[in-house]
């Protein structure tokens, strides 16, 4: 996750508590968002960010897992999302994704 | 219509292994925060030799020495494949190593900033003297050279970049003002290095476009530096700076700066430039990017791979006046990203890719390539970043499959069709849609492929100024000109020249006849095939399915209705070539509908031979005033037309007598009978009758979606009107009419076509049409006639046998009206249209 968003992310957890944040990420593969995920969750892996070292511990979700895809109203998530869905490899997304929320997430 | 067209392409590569150590922001921002770091230590370790990055398959068809189809086939990784011959010349440009380029840096400095050690330049100098293409005023550029010690202290004490070649230091760039962080030693050194590239590929490309450098008239350079001091920074303009150092003495410029998208914008301002007149030759080029070094180092040093981001990547396009040769540039198909689009990847695609599309009446399968960023898969996937051009095709395909153009199981084939392995630097600018362009131009040359979109996008936030993304695609087409207007000869384009069939199997002239015009055609350097026996219709209609023939000639073929022929014929005496819309076939049941449909079916043909902007008169029959009003307020709409004037003293669109043999206007719009009617006036009045012996008969069958080059002649026409015949329908396969019958059709929609006509029927005297109220049963293959209908029932009558359950379909034979039928059925809707009154 580059750097101006890890801050970002870091800024909106102190600011209003981790336990009131939900990170929504879109990456394009499931290695790409598993880091991402762990970058809000346990720390920054690359130890490059603001979050090197910091266990934010954040609720996080891929665009395209159900539990998203259920609160965006559908006609929205068609002209939106459904393209990239039918692109990306949404199983190992939700794959990598929970496997991450399991470990790490607090909230 | 005169699009601007793709002269010639440049592209270079430059190894600069000490550049990514001193240079690339991965390892400068390291070495401020971790000096010690692990990385800055491994990474000597991963740094390619010259030969190895020569060698490296993606580098070698950056240049143009290895097809994209060559390298596809090579299996990946490639970091550890070498190609077999590896040259450092290519079709296209070069790899230059360092050591050169350091030099050429020091002949691109204008104020004294680069210096080199001097027995640096005695040994590096005789090797750019013997560069085939570093002219001899550039050579006296060359400075004598440094003593090291002044070299050293430049660098370690005066703020100045160290140049380094092989681990040594051989030269410095030196800060150009005290203060002034914009003229610092190492933006100042970044610039050069952009300006030298830029200056190296334009040389390239002059050499292949064989344009004469006094006639380039502007330069675009479309990098991504910035080159201006702390008062203007940024003001520019390394076009101009670039162009004075190539020896373009006529030429000026100016940067067009979009980030990644850069290059696409600067193609389509240089397409608009040329062709709206203001420059002839106009060079689109951009050099390479010394931050981007080793951009992914980390990753690649990590998992052992070596360096690949070690190149600097050079890019150059010569966009002129058309020439009937070259690939054009169609600036009615362009996609753009606008501020209102948003960011989702599927608005993005949207607006480059199928929107343009849609809009000139296309699918997302009638483009034959897709060139979206073209990095090389090798240097991104080990980064984390996939495989760009891959995820790009998919995301198209994905596209296509929502708008139903597409199944989705024949997703992964689209990909691999339509698709393009990548293979340029990850140079930010120079891997956006435009590394195709040389190997697109060469294809589209040889005939292989017919068009591309070049898709170019870029990422504007980066910038801090707007958190917009943005992109811009166009559309790349074989030339559809006829003939080349300057320069290269047309006959050196056309390396395939059409296979035309001819099927006129009950020709009242006899077969030999027939076949004295096929040898009559070939001598004329057309290829003509002759399709014989009782069966030879329905033959040449499979060797068009098969694509064994491009187009074909007929005395007969039943077009469905919509789709009639353009016939064309030289004027009486002063032998102006006119065009008579249409000939045969039906446009359209309504005759003021169908007289619309002719026009544009006309204007379509009168295009494809090669007349840009044609005239169209209405020849002044019934139903013509009405006519007349739904073109001009099409052409009110936008559907621009030309309309011409009766040369007859009081003038007007309406075409007398006189007109039809003037030539007045050169597509002459009437009702078909009358066509067919003046079409056989035209063609047999020397013979008294007897034999059509003039014109080009009746020309191709032209409709909405319909697919095939099928061209008309009547049983009783003669040797040349046959030969003429097949010249025409040659021209419909280079002249591309379908592609054109294409835009016409989606342009004239847009100016509201259909509403003009539903209009105009609700005021004609027998009201609106009664809507269709049958279904059509599942379809069958229809191969028999049925005869003797009234065309304005023939609708009805197909229906009366949907109603039946019986599947048929209207169209036209050269008799008249006819309905086709599945074999197995024809006696039962025989049976079925008596009863109904329908034949008798």
């Amino acid at each position: 996750m580059d750097l101006e968003n890890q801050k970002r992310v870091k800024e909106i957890a102190d600011q209003f508590g981790p336990e009131n944040v939900i990170v929504v990420l879109g990456a394009a593969e499931g290695e790409a968002a598993g880091l991402a995920a762990e970058t809000v969750t346990a720390g920054d892996p690359t130890y490059a960010g603001p979050l090197a070292g910091v266990s934010l511990g954040l609720l996080v979700y891929h665009i395209c897992e159900p539990e998203i895809k259920e609160e965006v109203d559908a006609d929205i998530y068609d002209e939106q999302v459904s393209m990239m869905e039918m692109v990306l490899d949404v199983d190992n997304i939700i794959t990598e994704m929970t496997a991450i929320r399991d470990q790490y997430t607090k909230y | 219509m005169n699009h601007s067209v793709l002269k010639g392409t440049g592209y270079v590569l430059v190894h600069v292994p000490g550049m990514v150590m001193h240079h690339g922001t991965t390892q400068t921002t390291e070495r401020s925060a971790h000096p010690d770091s692990d990385y800055l230590k491994e990474l000597p370790k991963h740094i390619r030799s010259y030969e190895d990055c020569l060698a490296y398959p993606p580098n070698q068809t950056y240049i143009g020495n290895l097809s994209i189809e060559e390298l596809s086939d090579i299996e990946e990784p490639w970091f550890d494949k070498k190609t077999e011959h590896p040259s450092r010349f290519g079709p296209f440009g070069e790899v230059m190593p360092e050591d050169e380029f350091a030099v050429l840096m020091q002949i691109c400095d204008a104020f004294d900033l680069v210096h080199l050690d001097k027995e640096f330049v005695q040994t590096a100098k005789p090797k750019l003297e013997a560069h085939p293409l570093i002219t001899a005023a550039m050579l006296s550029l060359i400075k004598e050279g440094q003593e090291p010690e002044v070299i050293r202290r430049q660098v370690e004490e005066e703020h100045a970049q160290p140049v380094i070649v092989g681990d040594k230091l051989v030269g410095y760039v030196k800060r150009a003002h005290d203060v002034d962080v914009n003229l610092s030693a190492h933006v100042i050194f970044e610039n050069l290095v952009s300006k030298a590239s830029e200056v190296l590929t334009i040389l390239h490309l002059l050499k292949q476009s064989g344009v004469d450098p006094n006639d380039v008239d502007y330069v675009i350079d479309c990098s991504e530096e910035a080159c201006g001091d702390m008062n203007q920074r940024g003001g520019g303009n390394f076009a101009k700076a670039a162009a004075e150092i190539a020896g373009l003495l006529n030429a000026t410029g100016s940067d067009t700066r979009a980030f990644c998208a850069g290059p696409a914008h600067a193609i389509v301002e240089a397409a608009s430039l040329v062709k709206a007149g203001a420059f002839k030759n106009v060079i689109v080029a951009g050099g390479g990017c010394t931050a981007k070094l080793g951009m992914n180092g980390k990753d690649h040093v990590r998992k052992g791979l070596p360096i690949l981001e070690d190149c600097l990547g050079g890019f150059a396009a010569l966009i002129s006046e058309n020439d009937g040769v070259n690939p054009e540039i169609n600036l009615e198909i362009i996609g753009r990203h606008t501020v209102g689009t948003g960011s989702s990847p599927q608005a993005v695609i949207e607006s480059l890719v199928t929107n343009p599309l849609t809009a000139a009446g296309m699918k997302i399968t009638d483009v034959d390539k897709y060139s979206p960023e073209m990095q090389n898969p090798d240097i991104t996937k080990p980064a984390g970043a996939g495989d760009v051009p891959e995820a790009n095709y998919k995301m198209i395909a994905a596209l296509g499959v929502k708008l139903g153009q597409l199944e989705r199981a024949e997703l992964p084939a689209f990909v691999k069709n339509h698709g393009l392995r990548g293979f340029a630097p990850t140079q930010g600018h120079i891997p956006s849609g435009v590394p195709y362009l040389g190997f697109a131009r060469e294809s589209m040359l040889a005939g292989r492929t017919k068009n591309a979109m070049i898709i170019g996008k870029g990422s504007l936030f980066l910038g801090r100024m707007t958190n917009q993304f943005d992109g811009i695609s166009f559309f790349l087409q074989k030339n559809t000109k006829k003939e080349a207007s300057s320069g290269v000869s047309a006959s050196a384009v056309i390396t395939a020249m059409p296979v035309i069939g001819v099927a006129i199997p009950d020709s009242e002239l006899g077969e030999e006849m027939v076949r004295s015009a096929v040898a009559s055609a070939g001598k004329n350097g057309y290829k003509a095939v002759l399709i014989e026996g009782d069966a030879c219709l329905k033959r040449m209609d499979e060797m068009l399915i098969a694509g064994e023939i491009d187009a074909a000639v007929a005395a007969h073929n039943p077009f469905p209705v919509g789709v009639a022929t353009v016939g064309r014929i030289a004027t009486p005496a002063l032998g102006r070539e006119m065009f008579l819309a249409t000939t045969t076939g039906t446009s359209a049941t309504d005759r003021v509908e169908a007289m619309v449909r002719n026009a544009i079916a006309g204007i379509i043909a009168a295009k494809t031979c090669g007349i840009e902007d044609p005239t169209v008169g209405i020849a002044n029959v019934e139903g013509g005033r009405q006519c007349e009003r739904i073109l001009q307020t099409l052409s009110e709409n936008g559907y621009s037309l030309r309309f011409a004037d009766s040369a007859r003293a009081d003038g007007g669109i309406l075409m007398r007598g006189n007109d039809l043999l003037q030539g007045s206007a050169d597509v002459m719009v009437m009702d078909t009978l009358t066509g067919n009617l003046m079409m056989k006036v035209l063609s047999a009045f020397t013979t008294g009758g007897g034999i059509e012996s003039v014109g080009y008969g009746y020309g191709p069958g032209i409709g909405e979606d319909y697919e095939k080059r099928i061209l008309i002649v009547s049983r009783a026409s003669g040797a040349a009107v046959i030969a003429n015949a097949i010249e025409y329908a040659a021209q419909t396969v280079r002249g591309d009419l379908l592609t054109i019958a294409r835009c016409e059709y989606a342009k004239a929609k847009k100016a509201g076509l259909q509403k003009l006509i539903d209009e105009s029927k609700q005021r004609s005297p027998g009201g609106p049409p009664v809507a269709a109220k049958a279904i059509a049963p599942p379809k069958e293959t229809c191969t028999e006639e049925i005869h003797g209908i009234e065309v304005m029932e023939l609708d009805e009558a197909v229906e009366a046998l949907w109603s039946e359950g019986i599947y048929a379909e209207s169209g036209m034979g050269c008799t008249g009206p006819v309905l086709m039928i599945n074999d197995a059925r024809i006696e039962q809707a025989k049976a079925i249209l008596q009863k109904k009154g329908y034949v008798h």
